[in-house]
């Protein structure tokens, strides 16, 4: 906690990935980005780009094919991060539940901090979730997220083994 | 001893000119808009999160990048060549380029390649546009610029149009945000940047506006009054453009710098040193 942590709050930028859900979600956030809830305001940005981002959004349940990609997303964020998971298809599959090609929600391959419920999230819920994942995001240090507190099925699902 | 505080403080200055932009941007939008400070905070932000480089050489580019724009502001505005402050700008894009294209992200080379197209779209416009300025004021140093008592833009109309028809390849704005098409390849060279060193590079383009409005401030001559009016009309038609205008193809980028606006500048040269 130094100096410029008090600074986290004021600029959260926001890597969105939908993991196979109906973009419903999606819309939603260009919703948010919009001028009527102009999330910019509060100096969030929407960037394409994980090397850069502090926030990931996930949307969808997460399909077979997605799975990788979402893990090396996460991975490929420097710390301190947060993940958001939104929508009804992030908590457990929603609709695809048990469907032969999804994983059943996006706590069953990445650490979730913030769940957004909702099919899908009014654009003021997914402020308030953004703003309760900045709160828990001010706490965070920057060590690897994943070497501390996850169970050997979350280090086994990330394939951080050997690191 | 304006300019020597301009060039020391030349970061800050940027961010509250990229500060001001980011609120006309959102204001031409009809949105709200970040606070004044928001680059600023976002400084504070990058500068605690854990710095992950790819390798050493690419992180130090990215350093360069910032430095080299630094020094090519401070060559310009500390009173010296005005070709020679051109130049140094090409070394600071060359050390993008350079560390853009060490790292086997494909996005990454590809901005590179297309930072090139950039550079030599507007490269020779730049040129032409400082030999204009010899040919008004008979001299290449910036303080005999600033001291002509006529009005530069008077004999220069058509090397102004071209300029400000260039601002948006210099800044990265759109129609000609090629290199970091963010829609596109994410960024381009600014790719695999992340943490500090995506702060040098972040910094580095705030330096950037500085160094191209004082271009446009000359056009003014020694009536100051009449650089800023230039000033703040370039700032506003860019932002306007950027807002209006979807991108384009790196080739028409090119064409169009080579086939409308370089002939262009030329002919008012021609004319310049006909008359």
């Amino acid at each position: 906690m130094g100096f410029f942590s008090k600074f986290r709050k004021k600029s959260p930028w926001i890597l969105h990935y939908n993991t196979g859900g109906c973009n419903g979600c999606d819309i939603e956030i260009l919703a948010t980005l919009a001028p009527k809830y102009d999330i910019e305001r509060f100096g969030a940005l929407n960037r394409g780009n994980p090397k850069q981002a502090d926030i990931l959004l996930v949307t969808g349940p997460v399909t077979k094919n997605c799975r990788d990609v979402l893990r090396r997303l996460y991975l490929e964020m420097p710390e301190p991060k947060v993940v958001v998971a939104m929508g009804a298809c992030g908590h457990g599959g929603g609709v695809f539940r048990h469907l032969y090609n999804v994983e059943n929600g996006v706590d069953n391959i990445i650490p979730v901090d913030v769940w957004i419920p909702g099919c899908a999230p009014n654009p003021r819920a997914l402020i308030d979730g953004i703003v309760e994942a900045i709160n828990i995001w001010e706490k965070k240090s920057k060590d690897k997220e994943y070497m501390k507190n996850h169970s050997k099925d979350m280090i086994k699902n990330l394939g951080v083994n050997d690191d | 001893m304006i300019s020597a505080i301009i060039t020391i403080f030349a970061p800050i200055f940027g961010g509250f000119v990229y500060g001001i932009e980011r609120i006309v941007r959102a204001r031409m939008q009809s949105r709200m808009g970040p606070p004044l400070f928001q680059p600023f905070y976002d400084f504070f932000k990058l500068m605690d999160k854990r710095a992950i480089m790819i390798h050493s050489f690419h992180a130090l580019m990215g350093i360069m990048y910032f430095i080299a724009e630094w020094f090519a502001l401070a060559v310009l505005l500390l009173g010296n060549d005005l070709l020679i402050a051109v130049f140094f700008h090409v070394i600071a894009v060359l050390a993008l380029v350079i560390g853009a294209s060490s790292v086997r992200s494909s996005y990454s080379v590809l901005g590179a390649l297309r930072e090139l197209m950039h550079m030599i779209s507007y490269e020779p416009m730049m040129v032409l546009m400082v030999v204009s300025f010899y040919l008004v004021v008979g001299s290449f140093d910036i303080k005999d610029v600033l001291h002509y008592s006529g009005y530069p833009i008077l004999h220069l109309p058509l090397v102004f149009f071209a300029f400000l028809l260039t601002i948006p390849m210099l800044l990265q704005k759109s129609p000609f945000d090629i290199a970091e098409a963010h829609q596109e390849i994410v960024g381009g060279p600014e790719i695999e940047y992340s943490g500090p060193f995506y702060e040098a590079l972040y910094t580095g383009k705030w330096i950037e506006y500085i160094y191209v409005f004082t271009f446009v401030f000359l056009f003014g001559g020694s009536h100051y009054w009449l650089g800023a009016i230039l000033v703040i009309f370039s700032f506003l038609f860019v932002n306007l453009l950027d807002n209006s205008s979807a991108r384009l193809d790196f080739r028409r980028m090119v064409k169009f710098a080579w086939a409308v606006l370089i002939p262009l500048a030329a002919l008012n040269v021609i004319l310049l040193a006909l008359i």
